[in-house]
């Protein structure tokens, strides 16, 4: 073994330009896995991972103040079951002003010290003042505001105080809280302010509100807690409550498309690492053939053969993994912490022993692999054979005009470089598949960032048909509704509410979901039906997303038998989660006429008449509307209008500021992981050119002999190049733009987001062929120089 | 006068040690000679080969090849130079072995501009008659005997009709059916004018020649007659 490890120090010691290109392909793949590992890593289960961290509530009761009574909170923490209390948390539904936009809020009171249960997770700034500082009136904006408003820590929320005056709150931080339901259509904003705060702004106990955040031994029995509590105190105290599995679902809507564009990515980057890797190092193994035929003679046995290989290219691996992990977890942050926010969990950073151990059993599993075989082949290959034939023996049968350059009527330095090409298919074909990875890598990263921008200019694709929403507190449906109509830049209006539901019948009876229930000018919104037609107002007909046709089982076409909850509409004014009192009424037939994109709960909500609704759901009226605006609308206007008009009573939500939270950070993300992916997949296609035109020296060498001019030596080399690069161009952007569209149809689907329309900017895409262009010509730029200016009684009579 | 040769030396420096491979050479070469250089191994007549054929850029001195100034040349017009003036025969053959036997002869011939594909066609079929391998034309070289590959070799050196053949050791990986066989094409080569400097340790190849000169650690030490191979055996043996 002495010899083979000599022989190891040897080839990694002389020939330092091979070693080093080995090394920044196992470097730049290693850096691509760790941020692969990293990405699924922190997208792994984020609401339970904040949930866990933040040791969230499993429940959160609210209370009627006219019957409940603080003796109650004492009776209810004290029921068997309940492992933890938040304490009762007053709150008080205000207008607060931010900037220009005068939005309803719920203003509570947070604990200034840390608390043990439901505690916040700071996004950005700072939390409320604890010790001395404690007495400052400041506030904590939930991080929905900023999704919405754009808010900046330092200015100041204008809160309306119980006199009717303006008083302003500086902002001191952001905060996620894991309860707080983010369909925000339906739920106020949070604004945490400290108990002393609220009662400098609302002196009257009377008129806040009661909440009371409670943690369960078993996290699934808050329906049994919620009729525990029902009991203790009688109907009517509790008004409502928050289920933490209905906030984890609508969290999971929030971070599905992040889940199907960045698993997409994540599952792409290894499976390129992985080929980038077996096919880098096999071609480079393969090419050493005559090395392997010399060493034969010299007395190495098969195994020699086999360990000296191995042993080289698993040192590199090690230093190669190491180099790519200090890399990866550098560059992880860039993409992956807008990515964390997005999910509202904790950046996690990368390097843990389980993704260490995940890089290097992958990298060296797929070294080992590829080197064992290679080197298998030169190891059991003839000794001549291998001396004189190198790497890959031209095959004998092939047209005999790929082996005559003057049989393809191109010059002849062309000829010779295309020729090239189809002389060693074996060869050729791995490093076309290496420049074909690297051009698939770009495609992947332009087909996701391409997407995005669809989505993003095109909201509808997501399901999103209206151009604004607005929520009403204390005015009536009527009154909202007819000042909604009538508005300026306002085309047309639905509204909606959603009801519960629970399936009666065969194949999944007992399962409930929500039910959209809408009514108004509905042919003005285009909801996007992805089979059927959409439903007739005026009868029992249904359209319900992919997600529940898969849950329930059913298709388009079959009827739906379902039995309202009583009472299960949203409260208007500030919706606080569940309608709790609620009893199953009669059952009704519902013949389901089309699939649509459900942007909520996964897919799992259907869509019916609101006025057919309202005959067998008793006391619910709208509180949400959606709007569909001119096109030469003023938004500010608008806002104003309806702000004055309502008394500030209405909180309205245009799409470009619903939207852009989860698609701009997504996006912002996707192109940070892009530009890796490309820069790693530019530096394999440079590295492959490089190392297959340094294969090719002695063939060079050979034609300087008979004439072949530096120029020319040049020209042919670049050729050679220039023709597998456009090839893999040629190839690699629609199979990056196939693979791409199959990898996110299916995760789509898994995740029951429905049809996902996949685009790919045919002038970026074309744009791929000068870039490859360029990118191999650079890679065998260097090299054709260097094998111009070689010395040919080196290359030649030394061989 | 076809080749002057006048003082050449040429080291070659490793680390600190300059090893002198050719100390001052100087000889005249006739048009239509056939000359031998044989030596021991390390003597520097392979150097001396490469420098003449401008392969290779010497230390000092000056080769001159009519009137061209091989020694002063740049990579570009040596490459011309090389195409349109010199051929080479390799030992072992150096073929470019993913090109057809008549493409390997037509290369040469393809890389300037003085001949067309149809002109360079012809005269590789033409070639390849002449050495009795037209039957084998659209083989590839490692589906050929090595005396087979060494005419192709020889052919591809004559497809540009150069002033010079170059050849180093072209029997030393042949057996003796083949040795005889190439040994008796270079002849009738230069039985049609073609002028041949040879390098080879072999005594029957060298007896070829006309003129055989010995060179011993990087200099001519002596010159006689082709003919005899025994006594050129033994001048050989005698350097030592």
């Amino acid at each position: 073994m002495r010899a083979v490890w000599t022989k190891i120090k040897a080839d990694l010691t002389h020939r330092p330009m091979v070693s080093l290109l080995i090394l920044l392909t196992i470097a730049a793949s290693a850096t691509l896995l760790t941020l692969a590992t990293a990405t699924l890593t922190n997208m792994s289960a984020p609401y339970d991972t904040s949930f866990h961290e933040l040791n969230a509530a499993h429940v959160w009761l609210f209370f009627d103040r006219q019957v409940a009574s603080r003796g109650d909170i004492s009776r209810i923490e004290a029921l068997p079951g309940i492992t933890a209390s938040t304490g009762l948390r007053p709150y008080v539904l205000s207008r607060v002003r931010l900037g220009d936009n005068a939005v309803w809020v719920s203003l509570r009171a947070e604990p200034a010290d840390r608390p043990t249960v439901n505690r916040l997770l700071i996004t950005a700034g700072e939390g409320l003042p604890a010790g001395p500082a404690a007495g400052q009136h400041v506030c904590v904006l939930g991080k929905e505001l900023d999704d919405l408003y754009a808010i900046e820590i330092g200015q100041a929320a204008r809160v309306t105080r119980a006199d009717g005056r303006e008083v302003a709150l500086p902002i001191v931080g952001l905060a996620y809280n894991p309860m707080w339901d983010t369909y925000r259509t339906s739920q106020p904003p949070y604004v945490y302010v400290s108990e002393a705060t609220l009662r400098e702004l609302f002196p009257d106990e009377e008129s806040w509100g009661w909440s009371l955040g409670l943690r369960l031994a078993d996290p699934n029995a808050v329906t049994s807690l919620v009729a525990q509590v029902e009991e203790l105190l009688g109907a009517g105290a509790v008004t409502g409550y928050t289920d933490w599995r209905d906030v984890k679902r609508a969290a999971a809507f929030g971070a599905q498309i992040n889940f199907i564009f960045l698993g997409a990515f994540s599952g792409f980057a290894i499976l390129a690492t992985v080929l980038v890797i077996a096919s880098s190092i096999g071609s480079i193994v393969l090419s050493q053939f005559r090395q392997i035929g010399i060493l034969k003679t010299l007395g190495f046995t098969r195994d020699q053969i086999l360990w000296l290989y191995l042993g080289q290219y698993l040192l590199l691996t090690a230093i190669g993994v190491a180099l790519g992990l200090i890399a990866g977890s550098a560059l992880a942050p860039l993409p992956l912490k807008s990515v964390a926010a997005s999910l509202s969990t904790a950046y996690r950073p990368p390097l843990s022993p389980l993704l260490i151990a995940t890089v290097l059993g992958i990298t060296t599993g797929v070294v080992a692999v590829a080197v064992l075989g290679a080197a298998k082949r030169g190891a059991e290959t003839p000794i001549v054979l291998a001396i004189t034939g190198g790497a890959e023996p031209v095959h004998p049968r092939r047209p005999a005009r790929w082996g005559t350059p003057g049989g393809l009527a191109m010059p002849i330095v062309v000829s010779l470089g295309v020729q090239e090409i189809f002389s060693r298919p074996l060869r050729s074909l791995l490093t076309g598949v290496n420049l074909t990875l690297g051009v698939m890598g770009i495609a992947f990263g332009l087909t996701l960032a391409n997407t995005l921008d669809g989505y993003r200019a095109n909201p509808a694709l997501l399901g999103i048909v209206y151009d604004a929403a607005a929520t009403r507190y204390r005015m009536s449906d009527r009154q909202a509704q007819q000042l909604l109509s009538r508005s300026p830049g306002v085309e047309a209006v639905y509204s909606e509410y959603q009801v519960e539901a629970e399936a009666m019948a065969p194949p999944s009876p007992g399962r409930t979901f929500s039910v959209r229930a809408v009514e108004g000018e509905l042919d003005a919104f285009p909801f996007p039906i992805t089979e059927g037609r959409c439903f007739d107002p005026d009868r029992y007909e249904a359209i319900a997303g992919r997600g529940l046709l898969d849950w329930l089982g059913l298709e388009v076409g079959d009827t739906l038998t379902v039995t309202f909850r009583e009472g299960a509409g949203p409260a208007v004014g500030p919706a606080v989660g569940r309608e709790v009192g609620r009893e199953a009424g009669r059952p009704v037939s519902w013949q389901i006429v089309g699939q649509y994109t459900e942007p909520a709960d996964m897919g799992q909500v259907m869509m019916v008449s609101g006025s057919l609704v309202s005959r067998w759901v008793k006391g619910v009226e709208p509180a949400s509307y959606f709007l569909k605006l001119a096109p030469d609308h003023d938004p500010g206007a608008l806002r104003a209008h309806l702000a004055d008009r309502s008394r500030e009573d209405l909180n309205v939500v245009f799409v470009d500021q619903t939207l852009p939270d989860a698609v701009r950070t997504l996006q912002l993300a996707i192109y940070g992981l892009a530009t890796i992916l490309i820069g790693i997949a530019l530096i394999n296609v440079f590295n492959t050119s490089l190392l297959s035109t340094r294969e090719k020296v002695r063939v060079i060498g050979i034609l300087k002999t008979v004439g072949m001019t530096p120029l020319q030596v040049v020209a042919m080399v670049n050729v050679n190049a220039a023709c597998l690069g456009l090839m893999a161009a040629a190839i690699g952007a629609p199979l990056g733009f196939v693979f791409t569209r199959a990898v996110l149809r299916w995760l789509a689907h898994a995740y029951g987001f429905g049809p996902i329309h996949v685009l790919l900017d045919a002038r970026a895409a074309l744009l791929l062929v000068p870039l490859m262009l360029l990118v191999s010509l650079a890679g065998s730029a260097l090299p054709s120089l260097q094998a111009a200016r070689a010395s040919i009684v080196e290359v030649i009579a030394h061989e | 006068m076809l080749i002057e040769i006048t003082e050449l030396r040429k080291s070659y420096q490793t680390g600190a040690i300059t090893f002198e491979a050719l100390r001052g050479v100087s000889l005249s070469i006739e048009a239509g000679d056939y000359v031998a250089i044989m030596g021991h191994s390390g003597s520097g007549k392979s150097t001396l080969l490469h420098l003449v054929g401008g392969l290779d850029r010497p230390s000092s001195g000056h080769i001159t090849l009519g009137n061209l100034q091989v020694s002063t040349m740049n990579e570009t017009a040596l490459a011309r130079f090389r195409r349109s003036h010199i051929g080479f025969v390799f030992q072992f053959f150096n073929l470019v072995e993913n090109l057809t036997v008549r493409a390997n002869v037509e290369l040469p011939a393809l890389l300037g501009p003085h001949r067309t594909r149809a002109g360079a066609r012809l005269r590789a079929t033409a070639l390849l008659e002449q050495l009795d391998i037209a039957a084998h034309a659209n083989k590839y070289p490692r589906e050929m005997s090595g005396g087979q590959q060494q005419r192709v070799a020889i052919a591809r050196a004559l497809i540009n009709e150069p002033a010079l053949l170059l050849v180093d050791e072209p029997t030393g990986n042949l057996d003796s059916t083949n040795t005889q066989a190439v040994l008796q094409i270079l002849a009738d080569c230069n039985a049609r004018g073609q002028t041949l400097l040879m390098v080879t340790h072999d005594p029957r190849a060298a007896a070829e020649a006309k003129q055989v000169l010995f060179i011993h650690d990087g200099r001519l030490v002596s010159s006689v007659p082709g003919g005899d191979p025994q006594a050129l055996a033994q001048r050989l043996a005698a350097l030592q």
